[in-house]
């Protein structure tokens, strides 16, 4: 399914001297013919672990530094017990919305938090999911908006494990807009190398 | 909205720490380049699975070759783009089923030569529209990549219609004038 092609007037409109709009036609059509970037899957979320070409610091120093770490592990292990159970990365759930599984994933559970909105338009998202399997071959999980049941906007790809999952994601939509331009949200299971796409959980 | 300030450091200086064995500016750059690589690959290869597998090849060895990079021989897209497409190049050559037989009637795919072409132009895409401002960003990825008409960017960003129209103007210039350098008057 691509999505279709917008009308370079629609977007742009017609007002502008020749040379502008001339420029804007070459990057409307260079969008058009690159089309969509593809997401990265969970596997590629992150920077291949660089190899060390060689240590910058010196035996007794690596000694020193280690013992240093040792002890900034430790104190942010105690101030860790004191905060108690408060989300060391700031997020503050302003609501949390049940998902279920469908099909052979019935049993799957989830729940997802939506953080308050940030000052540039951005919702932090937290979902803790239990009960779906972890996929081989590249496959990955994809949580999305739906509107009457089919999948929107992308909010995320994430792995899963046995024993659940917990993932953030963080979506730049408006979200106080539900129900009206969204009605609510499914778990696409996605496994390129069987060619299954398959909507595994919804709200 | 966030805009790219001016303090971010350009490729060409993320690619000097990487140089220096900075781990930190190397995933920078490998979030910056990751996506145009990744459809490179999957564009060359065909195959998702081994497309991954060429895109941690390929960033693994811009570690490794980071100095060899010589800046006044040109921005780090190209050298970038070498690097990967030899890394996808390998992953190509290693594939072990037998080559396909060739038709006997012409084919209507491009040829090579094309598809070289396409290959960078795209790559050269996704890398600018990732330097795009993020307000604008969004709102050519919805316009362009989701199928979202104006109205519909409009309500999904809750920002008038007129911004929207506004936005997409100034991505498209902006994205014309990074690209005009590199690909010339098309």
């Amino acid at each position: 399914m691509s999505p279709r092609t917008p009308d370079f007037f629609d977007l742009v409109g017609d007002e502008g001297t020749p040379d502008e709009l001339a420029q804007l036609r070459r990057a409307h059509d260079l969008l058009v013919a690159a089309g969509p970037p593809p997401e990265l899957s969970p596997r590629l979320a992150e920077a291949p672990r660089a190899q060390s070409r060689s240590s910058v610091l010196p035996r007794r120093r690596r000694s020193a530094a280690f013992l240093l770490a040792a002890a900034v592990v430790a104190s942010a292990f105690g101030i860790g017990l004191l905060i108690g159970n408060r989300d060391s990365s700031g997020f503050t759930q302003s609501r949390a919305i049940p998902m279920h599984g469908v099909g052979e994933l019935a049993s799957a559970r989830a729940t997802l938090g939506v953080g308050e909105q940030d000052s540039a338009g951005n919702y932090p998202l937290k979902m803790t999911v239990r009960g779906l399997p972890p996929l081989a071959n590249g496959g990955w999980y994809e949580l999305l908006l739906s509107k009457g049941g089919k999948p929107t906007l992308t909010c995320g790809s994430f792995a899963s494990a046995k024993q659940g999952v917990t993932v953030r994601m963080s979506v730049p939509y408006d979200l106080s807009k539900f129900p009206t331009l969204f009605d609510g949200w499914v778990v696409v299971q996605r496994e390129p190398t069987q060619h299954r796409n398959r909507l595994v959980m919804t709200t | 909205m966030p805009q790219v300030s001016a303090i971010q450091p350009t490729d060409e200086e993320l690619l000097a720490r990487v140089a220096d064995g900075d781990r930190d500016a190397f995933g920078d750059l490998y979030q910056r380049y990751a996506r145009a690589v990744l459809g490179l690959a999957i564009r060359r290869l065909g195959d998702r699975g081994r497309a991954e597998d060429a895109v941690q090849e390929a960033f693994a060895s811009v570690w490794r070759a980071a100095r060899s990079y010589k800046r006044e021989r040109g921005p780090v897209a190209p050298w970038l783009y070498a690097v990967a497409r030899n890394a996808i190049a390998d992953r190509g050559r290693a594939r072990t089923e037998p080559p396909a037989e060739l038709a006997d009637s012409p084919s209507d795919e491009p040829g090579p030569p094309e598809q070289a072409e396409q290959s960078w132009v795209a790559y050269r895409v996704h890398r600018a529209m990732e330097e795009l401002p993020e307000s604008e960003r969004t709102v050519l990825e919805l316009a362009y990549w989701s199928g979202l008409s104006q109205s519909e960017i409009s309500d999904y960003l809750a920002i008038p219609l007129g911004t929207v129209k506004t936005r997409t103007r100034s991505g498209l210039r902006r994205l014309s004038e990074a690209l005009e350098e590199e690909l010339g008057e098309s």
